[in-house]
């Protein structure tokens, strides 16, 4: 039943793909069924950019859904929740007017809200969920005031009808409508500072579910964020992307660093997506900063930078999660510092890991040091505006990206080194057993798609050209060359970069010592022994480097943004103050956002529900007076 | 005949304030018995003075519905209550003040329909809307959930009234469906408060409190 389910859903994966596929290459087609709902019906088109989410969308659920046969034993909890979220997220991208689109929306949030919800028995996947449907919904409300208002002011409800109306509106509605908008999809996406649900809703959901809720989900926030900025508002004044560069700098640059002190591996993963996210961002902020300056060859650079990291992410993020999720399966604990040795345990997971861990930290040549080397090169041409303003925030997402790469390779030196390195650090880790067929499918296939990605811009990235082009005003196929089928070429020789010959030297350099070793007569004896141990007679893994020792380091630097706090708990022998039994010291961080946004925010929120309850007396009588007090004051007013 | 309709009118709202003086029990469902004839009696004389046999026919239904049937069901409701003890001191003054108060409100409100509507009986309008306000004031007031019904009731026969002086009747079909409404409500209310009674041994205001989740 379970396993008929997610093999549906891996069919309607594939099929999304084939339909996404034909959209970004010209297929365009609209449906409208107009008696289905109210307020103007059920009404789905589609368009190159809606195409290219929908094949993402398509694309990841199919690994992740056959992971899924494997992960979930069977088991037939949230079976439908997954196969509702699935198809919602397919139809997000295809919605043409306001009232599908929130259907498909509200879907998609309220089936991953049960998703979330998995192990309702525990406290914390509750209140996960909880904060999660706060936030969404927090969100959902920005949203529709936005699209209610510009649906007033354009005087329809498609979305087809806002582009020609758009241009046409005063510069504050449309600035209104934008930041409405802007705010509901930088919700969805997590960026900071409405990221507070990713990190408790990622790790409390299963792990495929988490997966396609950090590879797509949060994706769809990005689309949205696509479409009002450059499609329905048709580009802005230069604040719009001002803002949404700054914004992608600092979620990418906190993100990275909430990342690095966490040792909740699928957590850890949480907040990489918010540092994604960021990145992402970051190119389509230039974009759009181009295209208000008519640099249309520069907006399309921005714009495809973003693209090509919104599919690098989703590759090498669900990869993570699920290879997190098997490693949490086999280990019973999501604690990194409990685990370790898992590479010579399960090496099939270990390899896959290793190859998302290599995408994520942008080591070439995989996919993500292609999309963040094009970021960088869209960003260098700022020069281009000459506006010492704008240059000033382009220069901050530049500095911004470049710590960004820098923390997050630690930060994967880090989750690597401690999950599947040196000894075991429990039992649970000592006896952990590979993943089953099912999910090492799943891994494998996500992990050949990050070394695809990473060797072939050249295919890859025209065609994201022509999802970006007709965005921009320009004619579809770009009238450009991209360099030949090796190198990557881009505005008109300012950058080149070919992947393939990089990873043909790195093949090199890796064999060419061997063949010199062997060529010059290095013996071929054999020797067996132990690992060497700095001496130490013995060697336990309570020696060993531990997460939180490695991540000190960076603590102590921004210390700052974490503002740990120390705990210290000495056990004294009962005898003696001279001799401790146990000593527990822990340093946990605490979070600006929650201590200086969301806590006085809910104080209030409180207070003036306090406040409120004082007409809740419980008095039919009372209650009854109201009605007449309201009806007399109505009718005296009227 | 305008001048019946008023007449009638006016003891209509007589006998609403009547209501909210008297406490005991069986005599405040005579009162409303009076009320709803003195309100079918209005009905029939309106249809006659416009014209509308079917206005006579509401009337007679009226009667039916709100004279007979319904009353019924109250008496019942009534008959299982325990005798009560007038509270010493809880003096009907200051309530039948503010129905008072209520009916100068209603003669405030109504100004405007009465430039507007040129019939003959718009002299009564004023009254009819001051019966349906007192009505909801006779729930606001209510002690137990006896007093709710009844106030309930007085609230829709002041509406009735008000309708049949403001535009000679509504349609047949809408007229049906508010009695059919009206007799649901109250079979309804009886099972819950009967219910109640049961449960909790009083539908007292004060502690129908209890009953808070």
């Amino acid at each position: 039943m379970a396993a008929l389910a997610y093999t549906l859903a891996a069919a309607l994966g594939l099929a999304a793909v084939a339909l996404g596929v034909g959209g970004m290459f010209g297929w365009t087609w609209t449906l409208a069924v107009s008696w289905l709902v109210p307020l103007g019906g059920l009404e789905l088109a589609l368009d190159p950019l809606g195409g290219f989410f929908v094949a993402l969308v398509g694309a990841m659920a199919v690994p992740a859904s056959v992971y899924a046969m494997g992960y979930a034993h069977g088991s037939r909890r949230g079976v439908l929740a997954y196969l509702v979220f699935v198809g919602a997220m397919a139809v997000v991208p295809l919605a043409a007017n306001v009232m599908t689109f929130a259907i498909a929306w509200e879907l998609m949030s309220l089936a991953s809200y049960f998703l979330v919800l998995h192990e309702r028995e525990a406290r914390e996947s509750a209140d996960a969920a909880w904060a999660y449907a706060v936030m969404t919904h927090v969100g959902l409300a920005c949203l529709l005031a936005g699209m209610l208002l510009l649906a007033t002011w354009t005087g329809s409800v498609r979305f087809a009808d806002w582009r020609l109306a758009a241009p046409g509106l005063a510069g504050p509605a449309r600035s209104l409508a934008f930041a409405l908008l802007a705010l509901g999809f930088a919700g969805k996406a997590g960026v900071i500072p409405l990221h507070v649900w990713l990190p408790l809703a990622h790790p409390a959901a299963p792990s495929h579910v988490s997966a396609l809720m950090s590879g797509v989900m949060i994706k769809l926030g990005v689309y949205g964020l696509i479409r009002v900025a450059l499609d329905w508002l048709g580009g802005g004044p230069p604040w719009w992307g001002v803002a949404v560069l700054l914004a992608g700098a600092v979620s990418a640059v906190l993100g990275v660093l909430y990342a690095l002190v966490d040792h909740d591996l699928k957590r850890l993963l949480a907040f990489h997506s918010i540092e994604n996210v960021g990145i992402i961002l970051i190119g389509l902020g230039a974009g759009m900063l181009y295209h208000g300056a008519g640099l249309e060859t520069l907006a399309l650079l921005g714009l495809a930078a973003a693209l090509y990291h919104t599919v690098n992410h989703a590759a090498f993020k669900v990869l993570l999660f699920l290879g997190a999720g098997a490693v949490v399966q086999a280990t019973g604990t999501r604690d990194m510092e409990r685990m370790g040795g898992l590479v010579k345990r399960m090496p099939w997971t270990a390899a896959c890991f290793l190859v998302g861990s290599a995408a994520i930290a942008a080591l070439p040549p995989l996919n993500g040091f292609v999309s963040e080397w094009l970021t960088f090169v869209a960003l260098l041409q700022s020069a281009a505006i000459a506006r010492p303003a704008i240059n000033l925030a382009f220069a901050a997402g530049i500095a911004g990206l470049a710590l960004t790469s820098g923390l997050a390779m630690a930060c994967f030196v880090k989750a690597y080194g401690i999950t599947f390195l040196a000894l075991p650090r429990s039992d649970a880790a000592a006896g952990a057993r590979e993943a089953g067929t099912a999910m090492r499918a799943g891994m494998l296939v996500l992990a050949l798609a990050c070394v695809a990605l990473g060797l072939g811009p050249t295919v890859v990235l025209p065609a994201l050209e022509r999802v970006a082009a007709p965005l921009l005003g320009l004619p579809a196929p770009p009238p450009r060359a991209l360099g030949d089928w090796l190198t990557v070429n881009v505005s008109g020789g300012f950058a080149s970069l070919s992947t393939l010959a990089i990873a043909a030297a790195l093949g090199l350099a890796l064999v060419a010592p061997l063949l010199g070793l062997a060529l010059a007569g290095a013996g071929s004896r054999r020797r067996l022994y132990e690992t060497w141990g700095c001496g130490r007679l013995l060697q336990t893994a309570r020696m060993e480097y531990t997460a939180t020792a490695f991540s000190n380091p960076f603590k102590r630097v921004f210390d700052f943004l974490y503002r740990p706090v120390k705990r210290l708990d000495i056990e004294f022998h009962p005898e003696s103050r001279f001799f401790v039994q146990r000593i527990e010291w822990t340093n946990p961080t605490r979070s600006i956002f929650e201590d200086w946004l969301y806590r006085p925010v809910l104080d209030g929120l409180h207070w003036a529900a306090r406040r409120a309850r004082a007409i809740q007396s419980g008095s039919a009588n009372l209650y009854l007076a109201y009605i007449l007090a309201a009806l007399l004051v109505l009718l005296v007013l009227a | 005949m305008t001048a019946a309709a008023n007449l009638l009118t006016f003891l209509g709202l007589v006998v609403t304030l009547l209501l909210v003086w008297r406490q005991s029990l069986p005599g405040r469902l005579r009162l409303f018995v009076a009320h709803s004839v003195l309100l079918a009696l209005l009905a029939a004389t309106i249809g006659w003075l416009a014209g509308r046999p079917g206005l006579v026919g509401v009337g007679a239904v009226f009667l039916l519905v709100k004279a007979w049937a319904i009353p019924r069901v109250l008496w019942r409701i009534a008959a299982g209550a325990p005798v009560r003890l007038v509270a010493p001191g809880k003096s009907a003054g200051l309530a039948l003040l503010a129905a008072g108060a209520l009916v100068v409100a209603a003669y405030a409100i109504m100004l405007p329909v009465r430039a507007a509507t040129e019939l003959p009986t718009e002299g009564a309008i004023p009254l009819a809307f001051a019966m349906a306000l007192i009505g909801l004031f006779l729930c606001v007031t209510g002690r137990d959930a006896f007093g709710h019904i009844l106030g309930f009731l007085v609230l829709e026969n002041g509406i009735f009234g008000f309708a049949i002086l403001a535009t000679y009747g509504l349609p047949g079909i809408v007229e049906a469906g508010v009695f059919l409404d009206v007799l649901v409500i109250v079979l309804i209310m009886e099972a819950v408060v009967v219910r109640v009674r049961q449960e909790h041994d009083s539908i007292e205001e004060e502690r129908l409190r209890e009953l808070r989740g």
